[in-house]
């Protein structure tokens, strides 16, 4: 009965502030889509079906793209002297968001951006090239962000599990036996190490690919118009002034996510027709085919240098406030853009105090459940943790647009930070979860037989050992909420604005320094919420 | 067919492990190097594989009928190894398991090579199981017809050994290194016993003749 009780204690205020948000949005959108009328609405629309294969190619695309260079990458630089830095740079590369990146990358590949007048200097262009690089209309430069964007990320994961110590024992075991019987490095990865990887990523691999084919924040940055991808239609419908049209849009959201699941069911269908073809691969003969470490090595130098520029291009971006085309550098620096940031910092407070805020909350729900609910339980939360990700932020943030309708929380602070949380606490519980669960239980024997009680062994033993993981959890949990556009401007309803909601307005068309403002503090803040994480995790000397 | 290991020295910094060490082994031939934990076996046998790994370095000659194994990778040495763990992959049944190193040709030759395997060693019908329901013999079975099935030409493997305890009274480790050149399909798995004893570059070795 005890344990009952200390298991509800647990899950209650877990329920009332993550889970109950999260139901009622499910709810809220299924009974939305009850209206008829909003389906027959959606099925006229002439952009529908050019949306849905807009956005179901380039998330696909995007996700095969990244998965192949990632594998391509890891595979060329595990166990050699690169390997090492390669999971930090990835990380630093992690913070910065989706957004800020495509604005950075926008003016560097647009046909007046900084590569066209690089080449232009040389070739003695007079004006700029007639060519089409962003907003194309086949998603192209879409499909790029997302892949440079994604890329680091799978290979943050990847070598994240390879860095536990009982699978580096076992795959270098496996390297070794696979040599032994004939087969060459690339062999091993594509026979032994990729089939036993690619299980464990599952889960982050369908969060990247529906991620991908519902983003809206990037796809108004750098994505196509004529037609837009269709979480960009519904986006638009979800936004209109008429109730009909929202409908529609709701109608779209559920299309969107339900598209989503046919395609995983197409996937799952086609992996079991070609297994036969896979497995006879897998046992055909040895290949002394190599591990491709130069061109795996120029991959992450080409990653690198992208990211650099994408960086350096914001910096001078952002002051310089004359910058006509062919000038390969501002003729007029000013921190004007910065003034006018400072000036209005509004954004920038509701970002912080929403991030903030909602990381505290998820930390301490996250303790709290780990404390007291049986490990057992942890499936469960994980699921609908693993749901909450992996469902478009759309179909998540307009059903609990339409809940918190009913319950006025629309245009509040507490409706915006219920709905950041969301996603936040998620992603705090899955960091959380591994490191909190393998705290070894003799730890607390050892401390009671010494004197302590309870309370002191948690703040002085617990505590204190958790606090690496915990500060990893806090600085993942102030990047997400930072990133988060599609629910603060829904929730907010024009109400309360954040660093996300600026950036995307001035990037389809306001000042280009103070977009480059927004897009740098974007980045910066999980920037620093990293940095500060890793030197609480660091061990004192 | 002659497996001349000449010269081996073997250092983790600037600590000498194995000095000038020199053996040959004729076909046929088993032989064993025994000596304490940390002496160095585990490390020739990587030498000799090619997967020996920093901070270990080794120099020296390892040359299989006349060819100098040294500068070739791992992968084209043939040289056969079974490790203390049996390192089955557990994504693959036990009949794939076995196909992993047979050498490409026709699927049917290499599945009655297969089949005749599980038949050696005792595990018809455990072609589709996974190995993870196999006993820890049977497991040991798999790995030694698998090592045995990429038709190595020399065949290296660590066994455990009760401790032992050396004529200088050096308490021995409980590893042992054997060697066996030209190893046969399936009749290199047999019982020995040392027939000659010799020390040579900190081991202590004997030989046998297979059968």
């Amino acid at each position: 009965m005890k344990n009952f009780l200390n298991s509800f204690a647990g899950f209650l205020p877990l329920g009332i502030l993550w889970l109950s948000p999260l139901a009622a949005g499910l709810v809220a959108v299924l009974y939305g889509a009850l209206d008829e009328a909003a389906w027959l609405a959606l099925f006229g629309h002439p952009q529908l079906w050019p949306g849905l294969a807009l956005s179901m190619g380039t998330g696909t695309l995007s996700l095969i793209i990244s998965a192949l260079l990632a594998f391509w990458i890891v595979a060329g630089l595990y166990g050699g002297k690169l390997w090492p830095g390669t999971s930090g740079l990835m990380g630093g590369f992690l913070s910065l968001p989706h957004l800020a990146f495509a604005i950075g990358l926008g003016f560097l590949i647009t046909p007046s951006g900084l590569l066209a007048r690089v080449i232009g200097s040389v070739a003695a262009w007079a004006a700029p090239p007639q060519w089409v690089t962003t907003q194309d209309p086949y998603g192209f430069s879409l499909v790029t962000v997302l892949v440079l964007k994604e890329v680091p990320f799978l290979i943050w994961l990847i070598s994240a599990h390879l860095a536990r110590p009982e699978v580096t024992q076992m795959l270098n075991g496996h390297f070794r036996v696979s040599q032994s019987l004939g087969h060459g490095g690339a062999s091993v990865w594509l026979r032994v190490f990729i089939p036993q990887i690619l299980p464990r990523l599952k889960w982050p691999l369908l969060i990247v690919w529906f991620y991908g084919a519902s983003v809206v924040d990037v796809a108004l940055a750098i994505g196509p118009t004529q037609p837009p991808p269709l979480a960009v239609i519904i986006w638009s419908d979800l936004n209109n002034a008429d109730p009909a049209v929202n409908a529609r849009g709701t109608a779209g959201a559920l299309f969107l996510t339900a598209a989503l699941g046919c395609l995983v069911l197409l996937f799952m269908f086609l992996k079991r027709a070609t297994l036969p073809s896979i497995w006879r691969f897998f046992t055909r003969g040895p290949s002394r085919r190599r591990t491709p470490r130069i061109t795996s090595g120029a991959l992450l130098l080409f990653f690198c240098a992208v990211y650099a520029l994408v960086f350096a291009i914001l910096c001078v971006m952002s002051i310089g406030t004359l910058w006509p085309y062919p000038d390969l550098f501002p003729s007029e620096l000013r921190f004007s853009a910065w003034a006018q940031f400072l000036m209005s910092p509004a954004p920038l407070l509701n970002s912080l105090s929403l991030a903030v805020a909602s990381t505290l909350a998820a930390l301490a729900l996250a303790v709290f459940w780990l404390e007291t609910v049986p490990e057992k339980l942890d499936a469960v939360l994980l699921a609908c943790g693993i749901a909450a990700l992996a469902l478009p932020s759309l179909l998540i943030a307009d059903g609990q647009y339409l809940a918190f309708l009913r319950l006025g929380l629309n245009g509040t602070w507490l409706g915006v930070f219920l709905a950041h949380l969301t996603p936040v606490f998620a992603y705090v519980f899955i960091v959380l979860k591994g490191p909190y669960r393998a705290f070894d239980p003799r730890y607390r024997a050892v401390a009671l037989g010494l004197n302590a009680d309870n309370y002191r062994f948690w703040s002085v033993v617990k505590l204190a050992m958790m606090k690496p993981a915990l500060a990893a959890a806090a600085a993942v949990g102030i990047g997400v909420s930072i990133a988060q556009y599609v629910p603060t401007q829904l929730i907010a309803s024009g109400r309360l604005t954040t660093l996300p909601i600026e950036a995307v307005t001035l990037a389809s068309g306001g000042s280009r320094p103070l977009m480059a403002v927004f897009a740098l503090m974007l980045a910066v803040i999980p920037a620093f919420a990293f940095i500060i994480a890793s030197r609480l995790g660091r061990k004192p000397l | 067919m002659t497996l001349l290991l000449e010269n081996i020295s073997l250092t983790i910094g600037d600590v000498l492990l194995v000095k000038s060490f020199t053996i040959s082994i004729e076909a046929g031939e088993i032989v064993t190097l025994m000596g304490p934990s940390g002496c160095g076996k585990s490390s020739l046998l990587a030498y000799i594989a090619g997967d020996l790994s920093p901070p270990m370095y080794g120099n020296g000659h390892v040359t299989l009928d006349g060819v100098d194994l040294v500068y070739l990778p791992a992968e084209q040495r043939h040289v056969g190894r079974l490790f203390q763990d049996d390192l089955l992959f557990p994504h693959l049944t036990v009949g794939e398991n076995l196909l992993f190193g047979v050498p490409r040709g026709s699927l049917s030759k290499r599945q009655h090579l297969v089949s005749e395997a599980l038949a050696s060693a005792q595990l018809e019908g455990f072609e589709d199981r996974d190995p993870g329901t196999l006993s820890s013999g049977q497991r040991a079975r798999v790995a030694l017809f698998r090592a045995l099935m990429a038709k190595p030409k020399p065949c290296c493997w660590m066994s455990r050994s009760p401790s032992l305890t050396l004529s200088s009274g050096i308490r021995c480790g409980t590893m042992s290194l054997r060697i066996c050149a030209n190893a046969k399909f399936p009749h290199c798995w047999s019982p020995m016993t040392a027939k000659t004893h010799r020390r040579a570059g900190g081991f202590s070795a004997s030989a046998t003749r297979g059968t």
